[in-house]
């Protein structure tokens, strides 16, 4: 009866069926972000032909749209949905890509300043979120998943936080709708704000690497804005998501100390764990590109397959945001999370502030 | 049932994280691209 339970767990058959599962989604992914693309370039001709004043909507906007009316009006069909979940994997082989654009002595030189900067960010936000939880009387652990998500790393963070500290799924599941609501507002709020602000593209990339939780949001934020400002906002963004280990490492020894989750053995082998392997693929493309191990040309190949990977993605983002979905989870931690992320966003934008007017960015 | 756990453990501890894939083939990507096998890739 034993082997008849596990026989399907090696079936060698299983690897091949899940990649057939996953093929409709990817399509579904190339699909919406090759619309994208084609809606900029021909809506800017086309009213440029017929001298209409039209605002040049990039590719990224357009991919994002489109899945969201899909996501909010037909709805993504069950066969597409695993499909569109690797959306994530997508996002993390166009970092690893990207770094192909970054010469290692740039990354020192402005990931030491993201650094520091990335270091108030976490503190001053997971303070912030755990004071807001408290005063709305959220439960500790949700609190915990709030402040984490917005602090850190959104939706990576939290799915990592909850299973180091034994929080309840609903928490999560609050928390992941928070910061995914939220994050879908900063994709169309940063822009808009960066612009009128007249931030420039060094200062615009780090404030949405630093404000924007999400990975993937995060690099669309800034591609929204500009090519430069977008390879900013991922490094800054890499950083941040580079801290996830000691953070939630850090939440992990507190609750258990107060008995509410397992103790931590190897602290060591829990940080490898938990650190974001693209980070160090990031750096390994970007010292070979620096070291020359890649031409001109093939940094160049390099960069736009990048872009063809983060093309999946931000029509991924768009496809998977459902906001009735996101509506039943309830008020209260959105508004939490809403009113603490206003406020990080407020915050990040004056340590940016702060930093080009010291660094005359 | 000892036989479920124990390959139950075995698979576990070969299967690679979604973040270790995403660099395996953003790699070989790299490496496809430096031999030679993909000399242009439009956008």
């Amino acid at each position: 009866m034993a082997d008849a339970i596990t026989v399907p767990q090696v079936q060698p058959v299983q690897p091949a069926l899940r990649f057939l599962r996953v093929v409709p989604g990817i399509l579904l992914l190339a699909a919406v972000g090759y619309a994208g693309k084609l809606l900029e370039q021909n809506v800017g001709a086309y009213a440029k032909a017929h001298h209409w004043t039209f605002p040049n909507i990039e590719y990224v906007l357009w991919a994002i749209v489109l899945g969201l009316v899909i996501s909010n009006t037909v709805g993504v069909p069950e066969i597409f949905r695993t499909g569109v979940a690797t959306y994530e994997f997508w996002l993390k082989a166009g970092i690893v890509l990207l770094g192909a654009r970054f010469l290692l002595g740039d990354i020192l030189k402005l990931g030491g300043v993201s650094l520091v900067l990335v270091a108030i960010e976490i503190v001053g936000s997971l303070a912030f979120m755990t004071f807001l939880g408290r005063l709305f009387k959220l439960k500790p652990k949700l609190t915990t998943l709030l402040a984490v998500g917005s602090a850190v790393c959104g939706v990576s963070a939290i799915i990592a936080t909850k299973g180091a500290i034994e929080a309840d799924d609903e928490d999560s599941s609050f928390s992941i709708a928070a910061i995914l609501a939220l994050c879908a507002l900063a994709l169309f709020t940063f822009p808009v704000i960066g612009h009128f602000l007249h931030l420039s593209d060094k200062a615009y990339g780090l404030w949405a690497g630093l404000g924007v939780d999400n990975t993937a949001e995060a690099t669309a934020a800034g591609a929204l804005y500009s090519d430069a400002a977008g390879k900013l906002a991922v490094l800054v963004k890499s950083t941040r998501n580079a801290m996830i280990g000691f953070v939630v490492l850090a939440y992990a020894i507190y609750w258990a100390s107060k008995g509410q989750a397992q103790a931590v053995g190897n602290k060591a082998a829990f940080l490898w764990e938990k650190f974001p392997k693209f980070v160090l693929g990031f750096l390994i493309i970007s010292a070979l590109a620096t070291y020359g191990f890649f031409n001109k040309d093939q940094v160049g190949a390099l960069a736009n397959l990048s872009r063809w990977a983060f093309l999946l993605t931000f029509a991924g983002v768009g496809l998977r945001t459902n906001f009735s979905e996101m509506r039943k989870q309830g008020l209260r931690p959105f508004a939490v999370g809403a009113i603490g992320e206003v406020a990080i966003a407020g915050f990040t934008l004056a340590l940016v502030y702060g930093a080009s007017k010291i660094f005359g960015w | 049932m000892s036989t479920e756990v124990a390959v139950g453990k075995t698979a576990s501890k070969w299967k690679l994280s979604l973040d270790t894939w995403a660099v395996l083939v953003a790699f070989l990507l790299a490496l496809l691209v430096r031999t030679g096998v993909f000399k242009h890739i439009p956008w």
